[in-house]
């Protein structure tokens, strides 16, 4: 990934910050509304030592945690079984048709009349978003396995266990990864917009309360929190799929 | 020699779903094949010879007739199948792949990986037993197919056009690897191919299939000593006898093709 050595890639953001830096200070914008860079960092660094965005990100990593790892394993299970077997594919494929395009957020004021206002609503939106992404990827990695691969593994003599549970499940797995990564964006997304009502904590809610006191360089603070633990997902995902598949040149 | 393969009658019959036609693919095949013999099948593309191989392998059905294959002496599956795309599993290693035969036989670990380094050694991947298949070349990767095939113990190998994919130096040496390990593990070896050059170069007896309905055409022996070099005297003529007698029958299924 390092191998070529491309400066651009580092100075193009630092002139980006930097620009922005100076274009505040020599009072082109209003720093009320666009505050400068070093100021965002002063910020953040605040809220870290008297533990409010910390322990925000506590609660929503908390919320994110619990609605990816459901949805992801309800997604790779359910997937798996639709992809291999007609019988799931026919009776999943139509309510997967229906639900999927309805967008996740505009569940969450069912699922908080079910559920209450409580964890459950949040956790149950976010894994409802997930699971489809994780789901749908799922069942295009079984059914991208080359045929001949399938061939193969009978001609070799597995039966229909034996071939689900060495081909078609690792063969899937890239395509599973790919799912993931989309679902943990998504996850992000909908932890955002569960926290905007009827909750008292998480990154969302301090960016939401911040935005309502007109605290701009805190809401830049959590966007850029936010951004954070979007690449940290990201990242760790990556690694999660270079221990799961080796073979893979990425 | 004994028969260990029986091929008799057989009828294949491909329906074309969208347009309801039915084509036949093969008709009428009867074949004995001796074992221990290198039996090579050439023919027109769409001649069927890949559909009668996947029938000997039991990986389709005939529409009629069938084929008898004596059992191997302890049991195994009597046939292994080696694809023109190698058909390797991208998430195995060289070592990995070799064993999924047994290994879904449950035969025991050290077993199965003491056998698999016997064949990595036959084949001649000592070094690479670690190495994911695109880290292999193409030639490497059809020596581990090869391996896969023959843990399994099968009494008779099909390749369905296994060094089509490759360059002509790499299918060079492999031609002479095949007649090796052929002469090593002294076992049926049914070979599909559309080049005459390997008929000649590999085969004991070479069957000439007409074009669509493949049938048999004729059954050509192959009475030259091995090693065998392309440009031998003999060699050379038994080329000009087979292209001759294949000419007429790429020239039907061109014409079938609609493409002359």
């Amino acid at each position: 990934m390092w191998r070529r050595y491309r400066p651009l890639r580092i100075i193009s953001p630092i002139a980006f910050l930097l620009i922005w830096e100076a274009v505040v200070r020599l009072g082109e914008v209003n720093p009320l509304l666009v505050p400068a860079p070093a100021s965002v960092l002063r910020t953040m660094f605040d809220m870290t030592i008297d533990g409010r965005l910390p322990w925000a990100i506590a609660v929503s990593l908390h919320r994110v945690l619990q609605g990816f790892i459901y949805g992801s394993v309800l997604g790779i299970g359910l997937g798996l079984l639709v992809g291999w077997f007609r019988p799931f594919e026919d009776a999943v494929d139509p309510l997967v048709g229906a639900i999927y395009p309805i967008p996740k957020s505009a569940l969450f004021p069912l699922f908080i009349l079910w559920f209450g206002l409580g964890e459950t609503s949040k956790v149950i939106t976010i894994m409802i978003g997930v699971v489809f992404l994780v789901l749908i990827n799922t069942v295009t990695g079984v059914k991208a396995i080359d045929p001949v691969l399938l061939k193969a593994a009978r001609d070799l003599g597995a039966n229909r266990r034996q071939t689900f549970m060495k081909v078609v499940i690792p063969g899937a797995l890239p395509n599973i990864f790919t799912g993931l990564r989309l679902g943990a964006g998504m996850a992000l997304i909908l932890v955002f917009i569960t926290e905007i009502e009827a909750t008292k904590a998480g990154l969302g809610f301090l960016l939401w309360e911040s935005y309502q006191l007109l605290l701009v360089k805190q809401v830049f603070g959590c966007t850029i929190a936010f951004g954070i633990l979007g690449i940290l997902t990201t990242w760790i995902l990556q690694w999660l799929e270079k221990v799961l598949c080796p073979w893979r040149r990425v | 020699m004994p028969i260990v393969l029986h091929i008799k009658d057989i009828r294949k019959v491909w329906h074309i779903e969208r347009t309801k036609e039915q084509v036949v693919a093969l008709d009428g095949i009867s074949l004995d094949v001796e074992r221990g013999e290198f039996l090579v099948l050439v023919g027109p593309s769409g001649c069927g010879k890949s559909t009668l191989l996947q029938i000997i392998a039991g990986l389709e059905n005939p529409a009629s007739g069938g084929i008898e294959l004596s059992k191997s002496l302890d049991g195994h599956k009597e046939t292994g199948m080696v694809f023109q795309e190698y058909a390797l599993f991208p998430w195995r290693t060289v070592l990995e792949n070799i064993v999924f035969g047994p290994e879904v036989r449950s035969v025991p670990k050290v077993e199965r990986e003491a056998n698999a380094q016997r064949l990595i050694e036959l084949v001649r991947l000592r070094g690479f037993e670690h190495r994911y298949p695109h880290e292999l070349s193409g030639g490497m990767r059809q020596r581990v197919a090869l391996a896969r095939a023959l843990a399994n113990d099968p009494a008779v190998l099909c390749f369905d056009e296994p060094l089509a994919s490759l360059d002509a130096q790499t299918r060079k040496v492999l031609q002479v690897e095949l007649v090796r390990i052929w002469q090593e593990t002294k076992r049926t070896f049914i070979y599909v191919t559309h080049a005459l050059d390997e008929a000649v170069l590999l085969g004991d007896r070479v069957v000439l299939f007409t074009a669509r309905p493949g049938r048999i055409k004729e059954i050509v022996p192959v009475r030259l000593p091995r090693p065998r070099t392309i440009t031998g005297k003999q060699e050379v003529e038994l080329l000009e006898y087979l292209s001759e007698r294949i000419r007429d029958e790429v020239e039907r299924s061109l014409k079938a093709e609609g493409l002359t």
